[in-house]
């Protein structure tokens, strides 16, 4: 194990946490991004060029941005306020978690050795070879993905059309717009 | 086809009433189930003159079918009952007037018809008892005809139930005859028994839980409790059932079973034992009863006793003789208290009647006619046939002394309580407090013919050298039995002797009931028989309070399976509202649930 | 290879307890994404292991998938928060037994 290894490890264990402690939805979402782009780093060392680049250009550069765009427009960066109705959640979910890791370990540890041309046969992930298994074996899936895209889009300016008219606020609702405003003021 | 009209008639008559009765005006619904009877009558005149008939359906149950047949046998019973059903009808268009349930009393009386001509005329053991439950069920419904008060619907209830009992015989034997012959059509049965080598123990066996199926339904000791009880339901029907008819269906299964029993001589002795017993219990509770009805019934239950004895011997003829005759006088006693009931206005009780001599002429004449038929008054229809079956019991196979002395004792204990049931009735004064008034037509003329009967019905069959037209008329349908023939002087003898028994019996009643003091020792005795020596107190402490704690034991603990079976259909209610909490409707929870179930799914996966 | 499959079962593991703990809509989105990403790294792990692009191909269609997802999943949050005015999940209770 290198110390690059070592240093992408540590880092994607802290952001990924990060991610998932923090109150503030920006920070959380900040460290989120720094989790992908250690992530894409790794991708480059595991000859994935290609796909480093692409994780650094659509999921860093524009996933999580959409999701800070979204953040910022509900207001919704102090997300998580509020007395938590399901104390319980949080040891059952860290039971629950730990049981998922340790089954997934157990799964994985049968992994077969390395392949002697492996590095060879990747030629790095780069579009040459990548696009000839795309284009040929993988064509229907990329198609599909095609389509599907199609899809997300249509629905996403659907989804957001005004039009819900007359809605009830909930108590918790309303309530936290009250504090929002107290914070503001 | 015309056969099966005279039972259809009848049920028709009760479908029709039953149905519509209502809306019909008295006395329409009387006069509808009495021209029904009437016409069932004139049918087995008919059929009977056109030498019998038969009607058969093939297989109605498997390998059985329903059969009736008019032979001899039962058209002799079926005049009877058609007969005397007729002229019981009518006196009830008199005897109801007035009753708002008079429809459906005549609904009832042409279902038990119908019924007792079905179990007449039934040619395999299933379709008499359809017979034999069906009039148990018309009964019931007769005796607990004024349901409203509790002691009549008791009274059928303990009617049924005691039937009951006897019909389990009943059944019992039909299973074994079926087990040992495969057939229950009397014709192949009776085929089949006179040729068969059958182990005389399951012949025997059979014929005792026919027997026994007779004991409920004809009043024997000890199923005998029910009858004086049925006296709750109206005169008619006492008249009808529980003395000319019903009762004496044990004696008609017995005497159509005849080919059964002729051979079986432990069987037939049983018989006439318990015949005697009921004879004597029936006439020394007669004695001790101030119920103008009660006195009657218990009267039947003696005459019941003595046709049982004259079976038990093997007179099969001779007992039929006695069910006819009874049937005269019995119905007319009947139906003359019935008539004293009427005009006292409901009073029962003969301590506060007496004197009616002079207030109802017709019907006092009725009164002594049948009295003095009961008693065996010489030359009456009573005389000849009890005579008949006391001289059988030195005649006949099965009989000896020991039935003939108690069977003579019995007939003069019979003459007296006869003569008491007239004087207290009749003569003196009158203690009571109503306004006696005579019966109307519609119920003295059905009395005038049946005090014809009561006094001549006799001649029909005489001892030797006279005429008999009974025994060789019923011969084909009865057992051959072998009949020691008495020298003409000792059986004249014989009979000068009852007569001589019955005329002291009358006197001595006369004599104790008008003039005497009666002595201590006899009021002691009276009151044992009032109470019927305490039948029904043993019976209730021996059985009825037993099975009732029983009863009341098992309801407990039904009571403990229903709570245990509510709590356990309490727990799967408890379960679904427990589950039923899982659903928070919080999404997280939801989400936390489907990872368990992921991790317990991988947890599988991954240790196979 | 086998620390990198660790490595994405660990995160795999973070992000489900995200997604089981956090309240906010977006935040258990975040948490989505993640584990999407640690799934994404097990298949170029496996690539590596064996030599063949197959595991490549597959992480560039999951991240085509993500975006989508993310597009629709996003208008979805806004559209219940212009009708409820919360992203809370737990809010959104009315499904229960």
């Amino acid at each position: 194990m290198s110390a690059f290894d070592l240093i992408a490890g540590v880092l994607l264990i802290a952001s990924a946490l990060a991610a998932v402690t923090l109150r503030n939805a920006v920070h959380a979402g900040l460290a989120l991004v720094g989790n992908f782009l250690v992530l894409a780093a790794v991708y480059f060392a595991l000859e994935a060029q290609f796909l480093g680049w692409i994780q650094i250009i659509v999921y860093a550069g524009a996933v999580m941005v959409l999701f800070l765009f979204v953040i910022m427009l509900l207001f919704d960066a102090r997300a998580d306020l509020g007395p938590d109705p399901l104390p319980w959640m949080r040891p059952v979910g860290a039971a629950l978690a730990a049981a998922f890791f340790l089954l997934l370990a157990y799964a994985f540890s049968a992994l077969g050795p390395e392949h002697p041309l492996a590095v060879i046969k990747l030629a790095g992930g780069l579009p040459g070879q990548l696009g000839q298994l795309l284009y040929g074996p993988w064509l229907y899936a990329a198609l599909l993905i095609a389509v599907l895209l199609f899809a997300a889009t249509v629905a996403a300016v659907v989804l957001v059309q005004p039009g819900v008219r007359g809605a009830r606020q909930k108590p918790q609702a309303a309530e936290r717009d009250r504090e929002l405003e107290e914070v503001d003021r | 086809m015309l056969l099966l009209l005279i039972l259809l008639l009848p049920l028709l008559g009760f479908v029709f009433l039953g149905l519509f009765g209502k809306r019909l005006r008295e006395p329409l619904p009387g006069v509808v189930a009495s021209a029904l009877t009437g016409a069932s009558f004139l049918l087995v005149v008919a059929l009977s003159l056109g030498g019998g008939a038969t009607w058969e359906i093939k297989d109605w149950l498997p390998g059985i079918p329903f059969s009736l047949v008019l032979d001899p046998l039962s058209s002799y019973m079926g005049l009877v009952v058609t007969g005397i059903g007729f002229l019981i009808h009518v006196y009830a268009i008199g005897y109801m007037h007035g009753d708002e349930g008079f429809s459906r009393f005549f609904a009832y009386l042409n279902l038990f018809i119908a019924m007792m001509m079905t179990l007449v005329l039934a040619g395999s053991y299933p379709v008499m008892f359809i017979g034999w439950e069906g009039v148990g069920l018309a009964s019931f419904l007769l005796i607990g005809f004024w349901y409203t008060e509790k002691k009549n619907a008791d009274s059928a209830r303990k009617a049924f139930i005691v039937n009951r009992i006897g019909d389990l015989g009943f059944l019992l034997g039909m299973a074994l005859l079926y087990s040992l012959f495969g057939t229950l059509s009397i014709g192949e049965l009776r085929e089949a028994i006179e040729t068969s080598t059958v182990l005389p123990l399951a012949l025997g066996t059979a014929g005792l839980l026919l027997f026994v199926g007779a004991v409920g339904k004809s009043a024997q000791v000890p199923l005998m409790v029910w009858l004086p009880d049925a006296m709750a339901g109206p005169t008619p029907v006492s008249a009808l059932i529980h003395a000319a008819t019903m009762v004496t269906a044990g004696v008609y299964l017995i005497a159509r079973s005849s080919f059964l029993y002729a051979n079986l001589q432990d069987v037939s002795y049983a018989i006439a034992v318990v015949g005697l017993l009921t004879a004597a219990y029936g006439a020394l509770s007669a004695l001790g009863q101030w119920d103008i009805k009660k006195i009657v019934a218990y009267s039947t239950i003696s005459q019941l006793g003595y046709m049982f004895l004259a079976v038990g011997v093997g007179a099969y003829w001779i007992a039929l003789f006695h069910v006819m005759t009874h049937a005269f006088y019995k119905a007319l006693l009947f139906m003359a208290s019935g008539s004293v009931i009427h005009a006292l206005g409901g009073e029962q009780d003969v301590r506060k009647m007496g004197g009616l001599k002079k207030y109802l002429p017709r019907t006092h004449l009725h009164g002594l006619a049948g009295a003095l038929s009961l008693a065996g008054f010489p030359l009456l229809a009573g005389f000849w046939s009890k005579d008949a079956i006391i001289t059988a019991t030195l005649a006949y196979p099965f009989g000896g002394t020991g039935f003939y002395l108690v069977g003579l004792a019995v007939a003069f204990l019979t003459a007296v309580y006869a003569m008491r049931w007239y004087v207290l009735v009749f003569l003196g004064e009158y203690k009571g407090s109503g306004q006696p008034h005579e019966a109307p037509p519609v119920m003295t003329v059905p009395n005038d013919v049946l005090a014809l009967g009561a006094v001549f019905a006799g001649f029909l069959a005489l001892p030797e050298p006279f005429w008999n037209l009974i025994e060789p008329y019923l011969a084909p349908a009865l057992a051959h039995v072998e009949v020691h023939h008495m020298s003409l002087g000792l059986e004249w003898g014989l009979i000068a002797l009852s007569a001589v028994v019955a005329l002291a019996g009358l006197y001595l009643g006369y004599l104790a009931f008008t003039r005497w003091a009666l002595p201590k020792w006899y009021l002691a005795f009276q009151t044992w028989s009032e109470n019927a020596f305490y039948v029904d107190r043993v019976y209730n402490a021996l059985i009825v309070t037993p099975l009732k704690e029983l009863a009341l034991a098992l309801a407990l603990f039904d009571g403990f399976l229903d709570t245990a079976y509510t709590a356990l259909a309490g727990v799967s209610g408890w379960l679904g509202d427990r589950l039923g909490r899982l659903q928070t409707g919080y999404v997280r929870a939801y989400g936390a649930l489907m990872v368990l179930g992921l991790v317990a799914v991988l947890v599988w996966g991954v240790l196979r | 290879m086998s620390y990198y499959l660790l490595l994405s079962a660990l995160l795999f593991a973070i992000g489900l307890y995200g997604v089981l703990t956090r309240r906010s809509a977006i935040l258990v989105f975040m948490s989505i994404e993640l584990m999407l990403n640690a799934a994404n790294l097990a298949f170029v792990a496996f690539a590596r292991n064996s030599g063949s692009l197959e595991g490549q191909a597959m992480a560039l269609v999951v991240i085509a998938l993500a975006a989508a997802e993310v597009a629709v999943g996003l208008g979805i949050i806004v559209a219940v928060f212009r009708a409820r005015s919360s992203t809370s999940v737990d809010d959104l209770a009315e499904l229960r037994g």
